[in-house]
């Protein structure tokens, strides 16, 4: 119930909504209690009337009133059950949205590190399934019994005008039903629909592994094992997921035995009430078709409360996505970074887990300067690029531009003066275009063009039949991986930065297209500073200085090829 | 590109539509008949409920009928109220089992299907799959299948239900009083025409409504994926904005879907209560012998009273199936997805044979013979001139030249994932697919799991010892040394927590656990430090010399040297051309 909390604060800030919503749904169950209980009463009274009319007395019965409040409720009904629906799920829909939308931001606002930790297609669940099972909260599992409840009030209160005695019985013995089909179902459905969310999760994933190694797979023809692997644990979920869904038939099964139960109480009750002389025939009749018209609002109730723990399931997993640590922090008063200054790592010292990866590391880039650093992968290369960037924060020291702390800088400023190709620098499953124009969204298609000549993708892109609109697919899977990590190269020319880091700029691509891409590179590279990160010399473009960056975390000066 | 992706040309027109919605029923009713005992038990309990609630609504007027109309004392009444118990046990027995059989039948649905969809996935190969969101497709696995199951565990059961329990209530109704039987039989042909009306403006909307959320959903995990990039652009802000609106627009879409649905509801609660409000009025003004029409007088409070009852069981189970007619149309919307994954399209090519053919014994002394291959790509057209070589046991060869030109075209030929479009083919005297290989890709294919998962994906029951070495041979003999955890030693999704060499490595290490005749490496070196590139090579070196047949990918100066063999695949190649380009210079 904890883990649910935040998210009814959340729901509350938009509680008039709710409640309006609330009202429209006991105003349907009223009108369906007002219904049938003034049709029993009506036929009951006219029957009566009938009766003292044969029997020779005489009687009057007022006809059009109850017959005008007939058709009242049968239109109320109708009416505020369409406009209750379309309401709730409209506020609903809103509050998801909000939620998509902060859970979106809040991930933004993560370093890289951490967002790395996190697997992408769990967070994906995260932002879609997560979200969706929260719009339980209010439309299955808040407002109804609430409106149970009140419904259930009233009627007792009603009968309680005529019969207060067994009112109070009928209180507690329906009270007993909303408990049964709420709060027990919730607990015994609690451990099945709690590990549904996560079995359906781990099941996602599997397929996307298989999907993704289908070619290693299949080649191997390990395909069948994998297959058989996931279809076992397909077996297991769906088997767990029937046997929630047959607790759920047992609660349904439970609100009529309770409800009718309920129904037969009062018959009982109103009919020795009425042989006493205590209530007349046409109140006899009313009061149990009042319980039978209440019965609709428990009816919902077991199918939804067996799903609880799935609603917690998500709560909880949201929770401890807003707990995640890793957070770039913002400057009170931003600086503007200097057009053009030298880069400084002075005394920075980062750790990737348990791992410390360098401490104490001096390094200047002087404005203008080609430095190159070379060394084994996993020595820490692409974290002093991210210290630069500022995807990370240096645990130890700082990095500085023109001696300003980059943390004090204007996040947004920064990055318009930085230009960075990361080793996986991501292609969007969108258009050559669309990928393109992340780098500069307002570009010309002739800027495209010019970028995509200078990675050498033009020629080979105008000969496609849909040039800058050729979807790359998931991953940029359409292209070859030089064509994909060229494309990635090309956005920097969209750009106009002051310092331009490039992570292993010429990796898969053969000798004429890399002197192809390292010109143009040069050029471009030219009035600016960079910082060139590779395994070896000869795949960067040309540099002014250049370092080995040792697995132990230490610069030295690179005396030539390894091996 | 485009023709692998949307393959719903049809999709548009009106004729089209009316056929695609076709097919999809056809294709669930088909389902429904594998699963046909579960339905019938749902069906049978469902009216076993549905009399027994009628019995209870005769009772209960019974009842109130002796005792105000014939003053019997309830003391005498103890028999009818001891049926009106047991009704009311039946009742909720039957909707219990109800839900139960009705939960069985989605759950052998569902399995099926998905087994149906792997088996597809594992037809069409990873060249035409390469085009389609992985995600989205195990979204569809997942979430698309799971939206069949209202269809089979309440909306066809209820189907029947809606067709019995009226005609029942009729039947029962015109014994009492013919006279309000009309009044509902007048309403009930206007429910199943509004009903339809509506309904397929709701299965249109759904279906869009779905493809809104596989978008949505594939939209998110590639921001996700790309936030590291987006930042780095400054285009992190913008893609919230990008997410809101997705976001907006996805409601926008639902509430549009929900309009049309609700209205569905909308129409059947107004005749339901319009019926109620009808039959009362109709049975007091009887009662008072106002109405002198048919059988209006005889109508006594019992019967009245049991009428009216009635009135709202009559629509019931219509308001029942209204509430289930999302399920319905969310399975037609899956239906149509599900279908479109299920069937082969146009572009595809014809499936590779998957008949696993037992190692080959050292037979054949060419290895690989490839004979005036040509592959073509719909849209790209022939992706080289024709390539023949031969290949003898336990060689090497490398295929160079410039990126496009063709190299894992060639391979992938090779692997058995993509016909060849003209030409002959032969792996140890058996086509592609048949003799299992190693393939390793420019990304190393890594789970989510420990080394030791990831080793055993190719050879489920290694020993330690024997993952050991081979990752001793693939070069992690320190770094395993390194983690307290050894074999266990957890890898995240796509190999996060190693670096790039390192996962390199580790899938490599798996050509050093699975016997394979013949290994396809697609540049499994780019990407990797001088230092460790020469670890790897040094360990690919002693591959040829084991009587594994070697194929790759490279213009990697080393591996071309390693290479028996250079095969250079690009434009200026001579036609015809010596393919085999003879021993290669080596050092």
């Amino acid at each position: 119930m904890g883990e649910l909390r935040p998210w009814l604060g959340l729901l509350m800030s938009r509680r008039w909504r709710l409640l309006a919503g609330g009202l429209l749904m006991a105003a349907t169950l009223l009108s369906g209690v007002g219904l049938l209980t003034l049709s029993g009463w009506f036929i009951t009274a006219t029957g009566v009337t009938a009766l003292a009319w044969a029997a020779g007395l005489a009687a009057s019965l007022e006809v059009y009133v109850p017959g005008g409040g007939i058709r009242f409720f049968a239109l109320t009904r109708t009416v505020s059950r369409y406009l209750e629906r379309l309401y709730n799920h409209d506020t609903v829909l809103r509050l998801l949205s909000d939620l998509r939308v902060q859970m979106f931001r809040s991930l933004s606002q993560l370093d890289g590190l951490t967002q790395a930790r996190y697997q992408a297609s769990q967070w994906l669940n995260r932002l879609t399934r997560d979200i969706d099972t929260l719009d339980n909260l209010y439309l299955r599992l808040l407002a109804p019994p609430l409106v149970a409840l009140l419904g259930t009030l009233l009627m007792a209160l009603g009968m309680a005008l005529f019969l207060p005695g067994p009112a109070v019985l009928l209180l507690i013995w329906l009270l007993l039903v909303l408990l049964l089909v709420t709060v027990v179902m919730a607990l015994w459905g609690r451990r099945l629909s709690r590990t549904q969310v996560t079995r359906a999760d781990r099941l996602r994933v599997r397929a996307i592994e298989q999907l993704q190694g289908l070619a290693e797979l299949q080649a191997w023809q390990a395909l069948e094992a994998h297959q058989q692997q996931l279809l076992a644990l397909e077996r297991g979920q769906s088997s767990d997921r029937c046997r929630l869904e047959g607790r759920g038939a047992v609660g349904q099964a439970l609100v009529v035995a309770g409800v009718q139960g309920a129904l037969v109480l009062v018959l009982v009750m109103t009919l020795s009430a009425y042989q006493q002389g205590l209530i007349s025939a046409p109140v006899l009749v009313m009061l149990p078709l009042g319980v039978m018209a209440l019965a609709e609002a428990y009816s919902a109730l077991p199918g939804a409360f067996v799903h609880w723990g799935s609603s917690e399931a998500a709560a909880a997993r949201l929770n401890e996505q807003g707990a995640l640590a890793g957070r770039l922090a913002t400057p009170g008063q931003p600086e503007t970074p200097a057009p053009m200054a030298a880069l400084a790592w002075r005394q920075a010292g980062f750790s990737h887990d348990t791992q410390r990866l360098f401490r104490g590391l001096n390094l200047t880039l002087a404005p203008g300067e080609k430095l190159a650093i070379v060394g084994p992968s996993g020595a820490g290369k692409s974290t002093l690029a991210a210290l630069a960037a500022r995807l990370v924060e240096p645990d130890q020291g700082q990095v500085c531009w023109g001696g300003v702390p980059l943390w004090a800088l204007d996040t947004a400023a920064w990055r318009s003066q930085t230009a960075v190709l990361t080793q996986n620098a991501h292609l969007f499953n969108d258009t050559v275009a669309a990928n393109l124009r992340v780098a500069d969204p307002d570009a010309s298609d002739q800027a495209l063009w010019q970028a995509l000549e200078k990675v050498a993708l033009a020629q080979w892109l105008s000969g496609l039949e849909l040039g800058l609109d050729t979807p790359v697919g998931d991953f940029g899977r359409q292209l070859s991986g030089g064509e994909g990590r060229r494309l990635a190269l090309a956005r920097l020319y969209l750009r106009n930065p002051a310092l331009v880091i490039l992570d292993e700029p010429l990796t898969g691509l053969d000798g004429a297209t890399a002197r192809h891409v390292v010109r143009h590179l040069d050029e471009f590279l030219s009035q600016r500073s960079a910082l060139l990160l590779g395994h070896e010399v000869a795949a960067l473009p040309a540099a002014d200085r250049v370092l080995l960056l040792t697995r132990e975390g230490a610069l030295t000066e690179w005396a030539g090829e390894a091996g | 590109m485009k023709a692998i992706t949307e393959p719903d040309s049809a999709r548009g027109t009106p004729s089209g539509e009316r056929q695609r919605s076709r097919r999809n029923r056809q294709w669930l009713r088909q389902w429904g008949r594998t699963v046909r005992p579960w339905l019938w038990l749902s069906v049978a309990t469902g009216t076993l409920s549905g009399l027994a609630t009628l019995a209870q609504m005769g009772l209960m007027a019974w009842l109130v009928h002796g005792v105000i109309v014939l003053d019997r004392p309830l003391s005498e009444l103890h028999w009818p109220l001891l049926a009106l118990v047991v009704a009311i046990l039946l009742r909720s027995v039957g909707q219990g089992l109800q839900g139960i059989s009705g939960a069985r039948a989605a759950m052998a649905v569902r399995q099926g299907v998905r087994q149906a969809l792997m088996a597809r996935w594992s037809q069409q190969g990873p060249v035409h799959l390469a085009g389609q969101s992985p995600a989205v497709l195990a979204g569809e696995w997942v979430e698309q299948v799971e939206a069949l199951e209202g269809y089979y565990a309440r909306f066809q059961p209820q189907l029947w239900l809606s067709l019995i329990l009226p005609l029942a209530v009729l039947a029962l109704v015109f014994y009492l009083d013919w006279l309000a039987a009309l009044f509902l039989l007048a309403a009930a042909p206007l429910i199943p025409l509004f009903m339809a009306l509506v309904g397929m403006g709701a299965e249109r909307l759904n279906r869009q409504h779905f493809t809104s959320v596989t978008r949505l959903a594939g939209h998110f995990l590639d921001r996700v994926r790309g936030l590291t990039t987006l930042q780095l652009f400054g285009q992190d802000r913008s893609a919230v904005k990008g997410v809101a609106r997705a976001s907006e627009h996805y409601r926008r879409l639902n509430m549009r879907t929900l309009r049309v649905a609700f209205l569905s509801s909308a129409v059947l609660e107004f005749f339901a209560s319009v019926a109620i409000a009808v039959v009362a009025i109709y049975v007091g003004f009887g009662l008072l012998g106002y109405i002198q029409l048919g059988p209006a007088g005889e109508l006594t409070l019992f019967s009245g009273l049991f009428v009216l009852l009635l009135a709202p069981e009559f629509f019931q189970p219509l308001r029942t199936l209204s509430q289930h007619y999302h399920d319905r149309a969310a399975a037609l919307g899956a239906a149509d997805h599900l279908l479109d994954r299920l069937q082969p399209s146009v572009s595809e090519p014809a499936p590779a044979t998957d008949h696993r053919a037992p190692l080959p014994d050292r037979g054949p002394e060419d290895a690989v013979t490839v004979t005036d291959l040509v592959v073509r790509y719909p849209g790209r057209g022939r992706v080289f001139d024709p390539v023949s070589f031969q290949l003898p046991w336990g060689q090497s060869l490398v295929l160079t030249g410039p990126s496009g030109c063709g190299k894992s075209s060639l391979l992938h030929v090779l692997a058995g994932f993509y016909p060849a479009a003209e030409g002959r083919v032969s792996l140890f005297g058996a086509p592609p697919g048949r003799v299992p290989v190693a393939w390793m890709n420019q990304r190393p294919f890594l789970i989510q799991g420990t080394w030791a998962d990831n080793l055993r994906l190719v050879q489920p029951r290694a020993t330690e010892a024997a993952m050991e070495e081979a990752l001793a041979r693939a070069g992690l003999a320190q770094l395993l040394a390194a983690q307290p955890e050894g074999l266990d030693t957890p890898v995240g999704e796509g190999g996060q927590g190693l670096s790039g060499g390192q996962a390199h490595r580790l899938a490599l290490a798996r050509v050093f656990l699975a016997p394979v005749p013949l290994m396809l490496l697609d540049e499994p070196t780019a990407g990797l430090d001088p230092f460790t590139r020469n670890d790897v090579i040094e360990a690919l070196k002693a591959l040829p010399g084991q009587g594994i047949t070697l194929i790759m990918a490279s213009h990697q100066p080393e591996l071309v040297a390693m290479a028996d063999h250079q095969l250079w695949l690009g434009q200026n190649r001579q036609a015809p051309a010596p393919s085999l380009a003879g021993e290669a210079p080596h050092g």
